[in-house]
């Protein structure tokens, strides 16, 4: 498998805060990537990093095998779609789309035009006069029309309603099987695009604390059910993830079992769970944090 | 290098520079149309002044009124205001451009000469006024707006003059616009304060050197045209010191 982008030690440093700590990952050709963490764990500042919006303290960036910063052969293959994307104040949508085609040689007008009519967006309407959902409507349809080899989707969604969030789910999902991309979406809304992804990675405080295949990472973890000692019995000395415990019943996470494992489960009249991906991140999130203030 | 496929060839170096230049213009509204209609604006109420002025004037009063017509400062907001375009176009393009993939360097340059041509149209537009209000002398009311004495005196140098005093406010706007979009008001402030401090020196050399004189000499001597044309230098410093300042801005929010 090709990589898109090889990223080593990557370090970004504000007066006083790390906002991205020795990061070191690669992405793949073709794949949807999640970017998955909480508010402020640095996903935006890892964006602008690799698309040569800001500028690291330390580290490798390489994107397309070189470095992105004022490089407009690697940039020119990039579309970052901005939450918080800013847009001129007197363009109306229609100027939006009328220079977009300029930037973006694989820009899909026709497809574009099909987006605009799916998520009804006013074309000449001021965009200081629309509403957030609009202007979120915005920057997806360019994201999506614009077919870059790496497209980045920093929370596209804000305001968007749950109709218009799986219309561009549904949309993206469609248009990357005929047009394979690489594409990196960053979010919070993590089981709604938990079928979209292929891949993970989480980033917490700045580090990568999860760079893992989707399918293997959703398979790393079960919750077992049932009575409380029949529970305690089979976890044993596992590593436990999460526990809940209601009367005489409980129910414990724990990290992947073999198919022996579950079959002795399953005889021991317990009942196993998958686990989806958001309580997973939240709880090895949570776990990762414990650690690192153990380690502080 | 990984190969990359795309449907149509990416744009070649000039064409990335020109794709920058399209999009000032993409919306004419705020960098044409506005500062025609102020200009437009200005003229009439000119027009209605110089009516008041006439009609209430002897007439034997009316060629020291026209005499001192020469001297009218109404065309020069034009000028500043074009400095308030380029900070508004470049404020707002900034971070918009960076988001379609554009680099600084590309940005820069395009911005740079869709704001060279700007000032030539808008030079040109003001020279053809000029000459309308020399063939109708005045506009039929003895006014003087576009052909006043700091425009020089035939189309020719009011052609220069208007060209390099619109690039002198470009460009300035446009340095002051890359202090604000990397440093934000923090930058401005700091500008502003390091520019005094500049000025209010360089008024005290003059001072204690007793150099005053000379200072004014060296205007009198490069005469109009000569004086725009040093305006040129300060223009290119400040152009140039936009780009550095500019290239390691971050698009913020």
């Amino acid at each position: 498998m090709t990589n898109i982008i090889e990223v080593s030690g990557l370090t970004k440093r504000f007066s006083g805060v790390t906002a991205v700590d020795d990061a070191t990952f690669s992405v793949g050709e073709n794949k949807i990537y999640g970017l998955l963490g909480r508010n402020g764990a640095g996903k935006t500042t890892l964006m602008q990093l690799l698309t040569g919006q800001d500028f690291a303290t330390k580290g490798e960036i390489s994107v397309f095998g070189q470095s992105p910063v004022e490089n407009a052969s690697v940039l020119q293959h990039i579309s970052f779609i901005k939450e918080s994307q800013r847009y001129p104040e007197d363009f109306r949508a229609k100027h939006v789309f009328r220079s977009a085609p300029w930037f973006f040689s694989n820009w899909d007008a026709d497809f574009a035009e099909q987006l605009i009519a799916d998520f009804r967006l006013p074309l000449n309407r001021r965009i200081k006069k629309m509403s957030r959902g609009q202007v979120s409507a915005i920057g997806v349809i360019v994201g999506l029309a614009s077919r870059a080899p790496l497209t980045f989707f920093d929370e596209p969604y804000l305001g968007l309603d749950a109709v218009a969030r799986q219309t561009f789910y549904d949309r993206l999902l469609a248009d990357y099987a005929e047009h394979p991309r690489t594409v990196v979406l960053s979010t919070h809304l993590i089981d709604e695009v938990s079928n979209l992804l292929e891949h993970v990675l989480v980033i917490d405080e700045g580090r990568i604390i999860i760079d893992e295949d989707a399918e293997t990472l959703r398979g790393s973890a079960t919750t077992v059910v049932g009575t409380r000692p029949a529970v305690d019995a089979f976890v044993g000395a596992r590593e436990v993830l999460h526990r809940d415990a209601i009367g005489g019943l409980a129910s414990v996470t724990i990290t992947g079992l073999s198919a022996q494992e579950r079959k002795d489960a399953t005889a021991a009249g317990l009942e196993l769970a998958p686990v989806s991906l958001q309580q997973l991140i939240v709880r090895r999130t949570n776990t990762s944090e414990k650690e690192f203030e153990a380690i502080a | 290098m990984t190969a990359i496929t795309t449907v149509r060839p990416p744009a070649s170096a000039l064409g990335r520079v020109l794709n920058v230049v399209k999009l000032h213009v993409t919306n004419p509204w705020n960098t044409i149309a506005v500062p025609w209609m102020i200009m437009g604006i200005i003229l009439l109420a000119n027009l209605a002044i110089w009516g008041i002025i006439l009609s209430a004037a002897a007439p034997a009063d009316r060629v020291s009124i026209r005499e001192g017509l020469a001297y009218s400062g109404g065309s020069t907001f034009i000028f500043v205001y074009m400095m308030v375009v380029a900070i508004q176009a470049i404020s707002v393009t900034f971070p918009f451009a960076l988001g379609f993939g554009v680099t600084r360097r590309d940005y820069y340059l395009g911005t740079a000469l869709a704001f060279t041509g700007l000032a030539a149209m808008f030079s040109i537009g003001l020279t053809i006024l000029a000459a309308i209000e020399d063939a109708t002398g005045g506009w039929g009311l003895g006014g003087r707006l576009f052909t006043t004495a700091y425009f020089g005196e035939n189309w020719i140098q009011r052609l220069f003059i208007y060209f390099a005093a619109f690039l002198f406010f470009f460009t300035i706007g446009m340095a002051a616009a890359s202090i604000w979009v990397r440093w934000k008001a923090n930058g401005i402030i700091a500008f502003f304060i390091g520019l005094g401090i500049v000025v209010i020196g360089g008024a005290a050399l003059l001072t204690y050197t007793n150099s005053w004189g000379g200072f004014g000499n060296f205007f009198a001597t490069a005469g109009l045209v000569g004086s725009f044309a040093w305006s040129l230098v300060i223009a290119a410093i400040a152009g140039i010191s936009g780009f550095f300042v500019l290239r390691k801005a971050t698009p913020k929010n």
